[in-house]
Order: C-alpha cells, then structure tokens, then sequence
C-alpha cells in the first residue's frame, strides 16, 4: 500500500460509508443465499486466457509471471453481494495456501481504484493479494465470465482446472483439500 | 381390500415423489426493508426472487452514474434481486432467461431482455462504467451451473408496480427441460 493511499484514508473512510449504504439493498432479503463450497472441475482443461492488468497503485501484473503456482482468479465488483461476501475468506485462505505455492488475483470489474480501496480497507481480515482493475470488462469478456463473481484455479502448468460460479467459502475444508490436491509439498 | 390398499399406497408415493421434485413456495418479509422474497425449490434448484424497492433500485444506479431521468424506466419496472442454485440438479443445468416466462393478466412473455436495456443506455450516450454496473449487476441471460454453482442479479419483469404475476423458470439438464415455478409474486410499489 503507498503512502499516498494511506494519506487519503479519511477520504476513503466516508468513501466506505457510503458505499455500504449504497450497497444496503443487497440485505433486502431477510436470509442472504448460502455461499457454497464446491470447485466444479473443467472437463478438458485449457491454457488460461491472457490476463494483464494493472493492480490499485498502477502496478501491472501477468498471469504468465506466476506459471508454476496454483493460481486462484477471482472476477468480482463492490456492488455484487456475494462478491463483497467471500472476499475475506479469499484472504482467509490465501493465508492458509500461500506456502504451499498458492496464488491470488482478484479482478474488480468496471470500477476505479478509490472505489475499490473504499471497500476493501473495511474487510477484516484485509486483502493482501493484487486487485486488479478491468475498467472496461474487456478481460472478464475474454474469460467467457457470464456473471459475477466466477473464479477459476490455474494449475501449474497455466490451466484452467476449476471454476466456481457463485459466491463460495473459500476457506472451507473441503474447497482448502481440493487446491492442496494441486499444490503438492516440495 | 387389497387394492384399495394399493390404491392408497401409490397415491402416497405419488405424493413423496412430487414433495421431492418440487418443495412449497414461500414467502418471507423483511422487517428492515418491507421487502418480500419468494422462494420454491424444484428438482434440485432453488429459485428465488425478492422485491427491489423502485427507490433502491434508483439509489443503487444514481450511485453509479446514472441520471435520474434514465433510471426511473428500470426503477419502476418491477425488479427482483433473482437467485437460481443448482443445490442438486442430476447434471450440470444451462438455461436462457429468453425460455423463462413471467405471466399476468392472461399474457405471458419473457422478462425484460438485459440487452433491451443496454441499447437504452447506449442511445442515451451513459458513462462506460455506468453501463458495465449495470450490465454485471443484471441477473445472466444465460449460464451454466454444476452442482454448488448459483448466481444473484436483478431481473426486471417489465410490470406495473403492484402488478400480481407468476414466473416460470426452465432449465435444461442433458438435453431434458424442467421448470420451477413462482406464484402469485408481487411487484412492489
């Protein structure tokens, strides 16, 4: 996190206010739908499709770069309630995986980065992982994404071997088994 | 005696297997908001719909860059924060919201396609990222869902607000169509 940002957390701080309020129509229902816990594997898997974008502070990452981890994409938006749901237990479980190899990218979809930054600096526990943003959803578009959030497990060799539609708890046991299925112990 | 033992016995597995292939609608309100959800559960997928109120759905696209005017169309048309879960479909399910009908006074047609919209907003000149919220934020007009795999995102019947209706969902699974169904839904005002 740069200074910068830090300096304007004020700023941000009523940022985030707002945007709960905002997003306040997401508890209309008096019980939330469940997150689930299954990775639906990919039949014939495929070489992931590019990924290149930059991260809140202008840093660009490729998903190229990690070849040889497990990686975890996560397309997602504020305004999406199951997103904002899960994204602490993508945290959750980046802190449990991380020395097994394991990776984390998550794709904002169409916002900007105060925005984003609103929203994540009031999740406990915080993301660590890059934030990626796809101001013009061109790359959710090229990941065939129909709705949000959807995430995918990269293997090691750079494809795609799960998917996950929906809101999930990333760091339940059974979804923690199936990755350490695929990061094996050196 | 006999058979009409049978008789009975069949009537009562008749009844188990139709429990099984379609639960009871309900219907929840939230004391917070006064929003209504319904919800039924249909071989294996729950579908669900709860009233977006006209004045949420204004907050949440004001937010995001919409100018009043444009928003009031969608607004009033009958909203619902829309759920469909594959909870335990034999197979992977697909569907296409153009195969769903809402049916009201005697009529029935699909809900209101996502890409009707994004032409409107097109044709109004909106901000990208005004367009991209709401193109995400709409319930998908078609998917695929495994077993554990769901979606939420809001549909627009078109209706009047205060408008009774009900919605049939239909989705396919290998190749065979099933529907679920909501009744007497209501639009809210």
């Amino acid at each position: 996190m740069s200074f910068a940002r830090v300096e304007t957390g004020m700023k941000h701080g009523l940022s985030a206010l707002l945007l709960y309020c905002m997003a306040g129509f997401s508890s209309v229902a008096a019980d939330l739908p469940p997150l689930t816990h299954g990775l639906t594997p990919i039949a014939e898997p495929q070489p992931a499709p590019a990924l290149i974008l930059a991260d809140m502070d202008g840093k660009m990452h490729d998903l190229a770069d990690l070849k040889g981890k497990v990686v975890v994409v996560n397309f997602w938006a504020t305004w999406c309630p199951p997103c904002r749901r899960e994204m602490p237990s993508l945290e959750r479980l980046k802190q449990q995986l991380q020395s097994r190899g394991l990776a984390m990218l998550a794709v904002d979809v169409g916002e900007d980065a105060d925005t984003v930054f609103a929203f994540t600096g009031q999740l406990e526990p915080a993301p660590t992982f890059p934030l990626l943003l796809d101001r013009d959803s061109r790359a959710m578009q090229r990941w065939k994404v129909k709705g949000l959030p959807t995430t995918f497990v990269i293997d090691q060799q750079g494809r795609v071997i799960f998917r996950a539609i929906g809101g999930r708890e990333f760091d339940n046991p059974a979804m923690i088994a199936a990755l350490l299925a695929q990061t094996p112990r050196n | 005696m006999t058979s009409r033992l049978f008789t009975l016995c069949v009537a009562a597995l008749a009844t188990l297997s139709g429990l099984q292939a379609t639960a009871a609608q309900t219907e929840k309100r939230d004391p917070d908001t006064g929003a209504v959800t319904w919800e039924t559960r249909a071989h294996g997928v729950t579908l669900s719909l709860t009233q977006i109120l006209p004045n949420q759905a204004r907050a949440f696209y004001l937010n995001r860059g919409f100018p009043a005017e444009a928003v009031e169309p969608y607004a009033t048309a009958c909203v619902y924060m829309t759920v469909l879960r594959n909870d335990a479909a034999p197979g992977e399910l697909s569907f296409r919201l153009t195969n769903w009908s809402v049916q009201n006074a005697g009529q029935e047609r699909p809900p209101n396609a996502v890409e009707d919209w994004m032409m409107r907003w097109r044709a109004l000149g909106l901000a990208e990222a005004a367009q991209i919220a709401f193109r995400w934020a709409q319930f998908p007009p078609e998917q695929e869902y495994a077993v554990g795999e769901w979606n939420q995102g809001m549909l627009a019947t078109g209706l009047a607000p205060g408008s009774r209706f009900d919605l049939t969902a239909r989705w396919t699974v290998a190749g065979k169509t099933f529907e679920g169904k909501l009744e007497n839904v209501v639009c809210a005002r």
